[in-house]
């Protein structure tokens, strides 16, 4: 018997030995000797850093602040693959007690975790969003997906052949909701006889699923789609083996995934919000400001696909534009679901 | 949008119910060849996501999905022999090791996959092979007979895998084994040799299960990929009660559902999203509990052998 029970807890030695070299985080949290100038920052991800939507975007915003203020001048370390907001907690609580300025929460399942850890360290700064709830060191940031989802519904709308766009979701809530919502004003404002179709798969990293998912759109008629949340690339991937159907892809530029199908994006500018919340602590503002991401400010962008940019006709264009011009000088607010 | 569904829409969703059952049908058929022979093994999804992701980066590598199976199959070879070393050579607990083994594959496909690849990448995989003049029956043709290579394998290996669980001399060594290893032992019987190839089918079948997910839907790989089916998967071995066509009933059963609430939410028939995404699991577990009567299973399940002493 003693045997048998020395197996086991070998065997589990073993496999959580190997297990943890799996799980290693990308960039080593090691403390060093920072000099004055130096600000070191700290990201928590629910996915991964290359998963070409939500968290990659933030990913490339921080290689872009690195860029324009000195490799030497920024530090960044990165944790992924925490969407356990428990398992988050205890990284976040780790780069603060490390002494990372400021750490960015990449989740709104963040929130509360961050509200019990922002107390122990009043003088770290705290970032977190999709959300609007914020505390004297917690900044909330939320990009305002409702304004691009709009201007992808125009154009989705004037694209249909089939009169059909389709969305497919992860799950009903927080952003998901704000993009489907402003994808079906778009539409409906474009041609009023298009229909938008949303279905969920209730999951956010299902690439299968929503693979699945577009297919079944396709088959039902949908030939223009888009969605949100990062398994959307499995959409994307899906559609980019069918000819004459298109994807409208938000957060970031997804057309590397399938450049002859991705008609154009809306894409977030990360980089402009780290920059201004770096000011701000500069400043001496740690946080308790709820920063807006929007088209106004640039921090929101419309972008075609250069390659099929000629697919898009002028007049189309013309439409979407103008439309971007009533939200920027406030002549249109896209509106939010009531709760 | 008045609900009414076309004939067009009722093969869509039976085609994409056949096409979502395979991967539920080779992890499930596998396991329930190691269930069989006694042993359970947990890390069902961990296999599936190395399977995954080594038939996705053979293909990428080599340029052909078949070799990207071939690697896959090794690979789930190699895994399910970790899990018999484990379970049944150095007798851990099963339900742990199997665990274990599910974390080493998620974190070991993850690390891999940022070694060698990193960042979303495309694949060419299996295209549909429309079967000659079946194809063309209407109806069962497009539900039945166009699709990949894997799809008519994991239907195939029903009929198959109950041969060889009831008509072969292996298959009966199967069964003595995971009902009474002593008596298998006594009759000549290596329990430890049915075991070690029990795990290593059912690790090869995984990782096809795994593959088909890379190489035969979503012609790309991510983190996670498996997203929790291979342990629908086990489920589906309990719902069948260890038999080959209650396997193939329960996985056509959660498909079925799961194709149909995608439709109904595409459709925009009026219904909660919510029960909409829960109806496979629903409609399974309420299946099990009509069916419920004489629980079954094999008798020397989760038990490790030893020789000299009594189950």
């Amino acid at each position: 018997m003693k045997k048998n029970v020395l197996s086991v807890i070998l065997a589990v030695l073993t496999l959580l030995a190997f297990t943890g070299c799996g799980t290693k985080p990308t960039a080593e949290p090691a403390p060093q000797k920072t000099d004055v100038e130096k600000i070191r920052i700290a990201l928590v991800l629910p996915a991964t850093v290359d998963d070409m939507a939500w968290g990659q975007s933030m990913v490339d915003g921080l290689k872009e602040v690195q860029k324009s203020m000195g490799e030497d001048k920024v530090e960044v370390a990165i944790s992924e693959k925490l969407g356990n907001a428990v398992d988050a907690g205890s990284a976040i609580r780790q780069y603060a007690t490390q002494g990372y300025e400021i750490i960015f929460a990449h989740g709104s399942q963040y929130q509360s975790v961050l509200n019990d850890i922002a107390k122990d360290f009043p003088e770290t700064t705290f970032a977190y969003g999709t959300g609007f709830a914020t505390q004297p060191n917690i900044f909330a940031y939320d990009p305002q997906a409702q304004e691009g989802g709009y201007l992808l519904g125009i154009l989705a709308a004037h694209m249909t052949k089939s009169g059909v766009v389709g969305i497919i979701g992860p799950v009903e809530s927080g952003d998901a909701v704000k993009y489907n919502y402003g994808v079906q004003q778009g539409v409906a404002k474009g041609k009023a006889d298009v229909q938008t179709r949303i279905a969920y798969t209730g999951s956010f990293n299902d690439i299968v699923g929503a693979g699945n998912l577009a297919k079944t759109q396709m088959s039902a008629g949908a030939d223009i789609l888009t969605g949100s949340s990062q398994q959307a690339v499995g959409a994307v991937r899906a559609i980019g083996e069918t000819e004459g159907n298109y994807w409208l892809s938000t957060d970031m530029d997804q057309s590397s995934i399938a450049p002859n199908h991705v008609l154009a994006s809306q894409v977030y500018h990360w980089e402009k919000v780290v920059t201004k919340i770096i000011e701000l602590r500069k400043q001496g503002t740690l946080g308790g400001q709820h920063l807006t991401l929007t088209l106004a400010d640039g921090t929101i962008e419309f972008k075609y696909n250069e390659k099929l940019a000629d697919k898009v006709p002028a007049e189309v264009k013309a439409a979407v534009e103008a439309a971007k011009q009533e939200i920027i000088s406030g002549k249109l607010k896209v509106e939010l679901p009531k709760k | 949008m008045d609900g009414v569904m076309s004939a067009d829409i009722i093969v869509i969703i039976l085609a994409t119910g056949i096409r979502l059952a395979t991967p539920f049908l080779l992890a499930a058929l596998g396991e329930m060849f190691v269930q069989r022979s006694g042993v359970y093994n947990l890390g069902v999804e961990g296999i599936m996501m190395m399977g995954a992701f080594a038939g996705f980066y053979a293909t990428l590598q080599l340029g052909t999905p078949l070799l990207g199976i071939a690697i896959s199959l090794a690979i789930g070879a190699l895994m399910g022999l970790i899990m018999a070393v484990v379970s049944v050579t150095f007798k851990a607990e099963q339900g742990i090791s199997g665990i274990g083994l599910y974390m080493f594959g998620w974190g070991l496909s993850g690390l891999l996959f940022r070694l060698y690849v990193g960042g979303v990448t495309s694949i060419d995989g299996l295209k549909p092979i429309a079967i000659p003049l079946l194809s063309n029956i209407p109806i069962i043709g497009p539900v039945l007979f166009n699709h990949n290579g894997l799809v008519y394998t994991a239907f195939l290996l029903v009929p198959l895998s109950g041969l060889i669980l009831y008509k072969t001399s292996w298959g009966l060594n199967v069964r003595a084994v995971g009902n009474k290893p002593e008596a298998a032992d006594t009759l000549g019987v290596s329990v430890v040799r049915i075991r070690y190839e029990c795990l290593i089918l059912g690790g090869m079948l995984a990782a096809l299960a795994g593959a088909f997910l890379t190489i035969g839907q979503a012609n790309m790989y991510a983190d996670n990929i498996t997203a929790g089916r291979g342990f629908i998967a086990i489920a589906l071995v309990y719902f069948g009660r260890w038999s080959p066509w209650g396997i193939l009933l329960g996985s056509l059963l959660f498909s079925m559902a799961d194709s149909f609430q995608s439709m109904v939410q595409v459709l925009g028939i009026n219904f909660p999203y919510e029960l909409a995404v829960i109806l496979p699991y629903l409609v399974t577990i309420i299946a099990l509990a009509i069916s419920y009567g004489r629980v079954w299973a094999p008798a020397a399940l989760g038990k490790p052998f030893q020789r000299g002493t009594r189950g």
